[in-house]
């Protein structure tokens, strides 16, 4: 008698039904295999940080004797604390310069998005602010704040102002003259990404509102932003999200000054973790600008999700 | 959670004691000074292995910090005092009365009390600055400056009369260490377990601060930065500012960087306030990190006390342009006899030198939290001096802050 020759047994459909879970298993278990070394180190080098790091931000801690739990103090410390409230406060002004960010890409990706001569040196000056180095941005605008800088020399030729003004040294204007830094960096990584929507919108789509007599501004309010909306989505969420995390420009150009007036969420935890050594507190900082910029992220897909495609 | 270090098992095996020692940013320019001095102690002490480290000031505490958490902390680390005033409040360094005996006489009197806290000794003190005031003969002549301030009052003023007849900036105080400024003055921060810096001296002072401020005989430029310095330096070099209270080694400086300034540029003492103490002095010295090895801390503290011996400390002195804290060194004639033609980087040595023995280094000696303490009296001064607040509301609102965290 063959093997193909044997009766099929109740033993026979139930090896069956294992095997083919065994396969279903191996088949389940295949990707996560490809991700474990992806995933260990995520874990090593992320998870456990973040874990260690919000576990920390509930205790007291100085590195010298073992961390001892004390509960919510360092967030009551922090709501006690009026530096943390004008961080806060300045995370969400920066907040402004979101659309003024938008707004300047999206004009400047249409203006570079033309086929004249020369165009490619346009689109690479714009774009140089965001591979120069913050350090060296913020050193060059501290000269040109200063105030025997160049903007204020400008102004004061143009006779616009008739004395110098402390950009970075006037606490009622110093955390504009950064936002203004921070726009002039990131408006060229922006362009770039609406260069990349504008360029892959189908040139068909404007050539028959063409023939159907749509003008320029038509063709822009109704073609253009309608097919670039994911792209807007992502540029807001992506520069809310960096607007909310400022700290180089801060740490380079007024280390929080004058009178605190530049602290910004992230600052505020940096300094209280690397300047005054109080780790557990600047945790508990990160940890609340981290749900900050979380709930802020979330309201902004929800607010500027497409409704339908 | 502090384990053993300096020592390891390695140069067990090989029969000798290994000593790590860490500097604070003395590389690259001293290699050389350091690499002589390594070979000709290995020399004469063949039984010791010695291993130099060069640490980022900006990158010190951290990787000491790190360090003495995971048992791995050098010998000897080199500290300022407040760094090594905030470690050994957390028990983190050795004190060394028992390593330093009798040779504590070998060093001047104010650099043993800079390191000495609560009592005990915590460092072999290694060099000190202090600060001279330079300042531009060209300014003060247009600015019709005859006298040359000698006290803070006077300097404020002369900052104005610079501002009204010259357009430059007066000076540059370290309005971001305003502890030491109060201090500099004799006027205390704390007595008696309570805050006091709202008295009327203190409001005085600030007053006085604001007038300068708002007439524009302070550069503005990093004024209440914790480090004036670079912008200070830089404003001077320039012209734009008339006078310049730094240590002597900023005028080589002004030498290379700005030889026309630095033509004009003469030198004078820094005012000194009431307790009679030189501002500027900064000291740095020796510190054994707790949890050494006994065997290890006695040929460190060898070490340490041939580093800061007479012979080293002069050599390193001149090297750096620093003051030593050696007797014997700072008694060297190099510091008190004037060569031919001296410039104002000579003139100010000497100058430096006299003073050795009024300088301290001026800190605010605090607890753990201190940091949120010292921020809310920058905040206060800060606000008073440009304006924004009343002095006399800022400074009760940052006593008050103060005595709510020193309450027992």
């Amino acid at each position: 008698m063959t093997v193909a020759e044997l009766p099929a047994t109740a033993h026979d459909g139930v090896d069956r039904a294992s095997t083919a879970r065994r396969r279903g298993m191996r088949q389940a278990a295949r990707p996560w295999l490809f991700l474990t070394p992806a995933l260990a180190l995520l874990a090593l080098f992320t998870f456990w940080p973040v874990l260690a790091g919000t576990l920390l931000a509930f205790t007291e801690y100085n590195f010298l004797a073992p961390p001892k739990w004390t509960g919510l103090a360092n967030f009551e410390d922090l709501a006690a604390d009026p530096v943390f409230w004008i961080s806060m406060r300045n995370s969400l002004l920066y907040l402004l310069i979101v659309p003024a960010i938008q707004v300047g890409a999206i004009v400047l990706a249409v203006l570079v998005n033309n086929s004249l001569p020369g165009i490619r040196l346009f689109r690479a000056a714009f774009y140089m602010p965001v591979v120069t180095s913050v350090s060296v941005v913020g050193i060059m605008w501290g000269w040109m704040y200063n105030e025997q800088g160049l903007v204020n020399a400008v102004l004061q030729a143009l006779h616009v102002i008739s004395t110098p003004i402390g950009w970075l040294t006037d606490d009622r204007i110093a955390l504009f003259s950064i936002m203004i830094v921070t726009l002039w960096r990131g408006l060229g990584w922006y362009m770039v990404l609406y260069l990349a929507a504008l360029q892959s919108i189908p040139k068909d789509l404007e050539e028959a509102a063409k023939l159907d007599g749509a003008t320029r501004v038509q063709r822009f309010w109704r073609i253009t932003v309608p097919m670039i909306v994911p792209t807007i989505l992502l540029c807001t969420v992506l520069s809310t999200l960096s607007a909310m995390k400022v700290l180089e420009e801060v740490l380079i150009m007024t280390k929080g000054g004058p009178v605190s007036s530049t602290y910004t969420g992230l600052y505020y935890a940096y300094d209280q973790g690397i300047r005054a050594f109080n780790f557990p507190r600047a945790l508990a900082a990160s940890l609340v600008v981290s749900v900050f910029c979380i709930a802020v992220a979330t309201l902004a897909f929800r607010v500027l999700r497409p409704r339908h495609r | 959670m502090i384990g053993v270090v300096g020592g390891c098992d390695d140069t067990r095996r090989s029969g000798k004691v290994h000593v790590e020692f860490w500097t604070m940013s003395l590389k690259p320019k001293f290699i050389a000074y350091f690499e002589a001095r390594i070979a000709q102690y290995q020399a004469a002490h063949p039984h010791v292995e010695l291993e130099w480290v060069d640490v980022p000031w900006d990158a010190l505490q951290t990787k000491l910090t790190a360090a003495i958490v995971a048992g791995s902390a050098p010998a000897l680390v080199q500290l300022n005092v407040p760094w090594a005033y905030d470690y050994a409040l957390y028990g983190a360094l050795r004190p060394i009365d028992d390593l330093m005996g009798d040779d504590r006489n070998r060093y001047t009197a104010g650099a043993i009390a800079d390191v000495t806290f609560n009592g005990r000794l915590y460092g072999f003190p290694h060099y000190s600055s202090v600060n001279v005031m330079a300042y531009n003969r060209a300014l003060f002549q247009q600015a019709g400056v005859t006298r040359i301030p000698a006290t803070r009052d006077e300097q404020l003023a002369v900052a104005k009369a610079i501002k009204a007849r010259t357009g430059q900036y007066g000076f540059s105080p370290a309005l971001g260490k305003i502890a030491g400024v109060f201090l500099e003055e004799g006027l205390p921060l704390v007595q008696n377990g309570r805050a006091v810096f709202n008295s009327p001296a203190h409001v005085a002072l600030i007053a006085k601060l604001r007038d300068a401020y708002q007439a524009g005989g302070l550069l503005k430029d990093k004024l209440f930065s914790e480090d004036n310095y670079p912008a200070s330096i830089d404003a001077y070099k320039s012209g734009r500012m008339a006078m310049l209270e730094a240590p002597p080694s900023a005028l080589t400086r002004v030498r290379d960087d700005a030889p026309d300034i630095y033509a004009v540029t003469d030198v004078a003492p820094v005012p000194i306030g009431a307790p009679g103490v030189v501002a500027g002095g900064w000291l740095f010295h020796f510190a054994m990190p707790k949890g050494t090895r006994d065997d290890v801390a006695e040929e460190a503290a060898r070490f340490a006390k041939f580093l800061t011996d007479d012979e080293n400390e002069l050599t390193f002195a001149k090297l750096a342009g620093a003051f030593p804290t050696a007797r014997g060194a700072a008694a060297d004639p190099y510091f008190g006899q004037l060569p031919r033609n001296a410039g104002a980087y000579e003139k100010a040595m000497a100058l430096g030198a006299s003073r050795l023995d009024k300088v301290r280094t001026l800190y605010a000696a605090g607890g753990p939290g201190f940091e949120r303490l010292n921020k809310r009296l920058q905040d206060a001064v800060e606000a008073a001096v440009i304006g924004r607040r009343d002095i006399r509301e800022a400074l009760d609102d940052a006593v008050a802050f103060w005595n709510s965290k020193l309450a027992p």
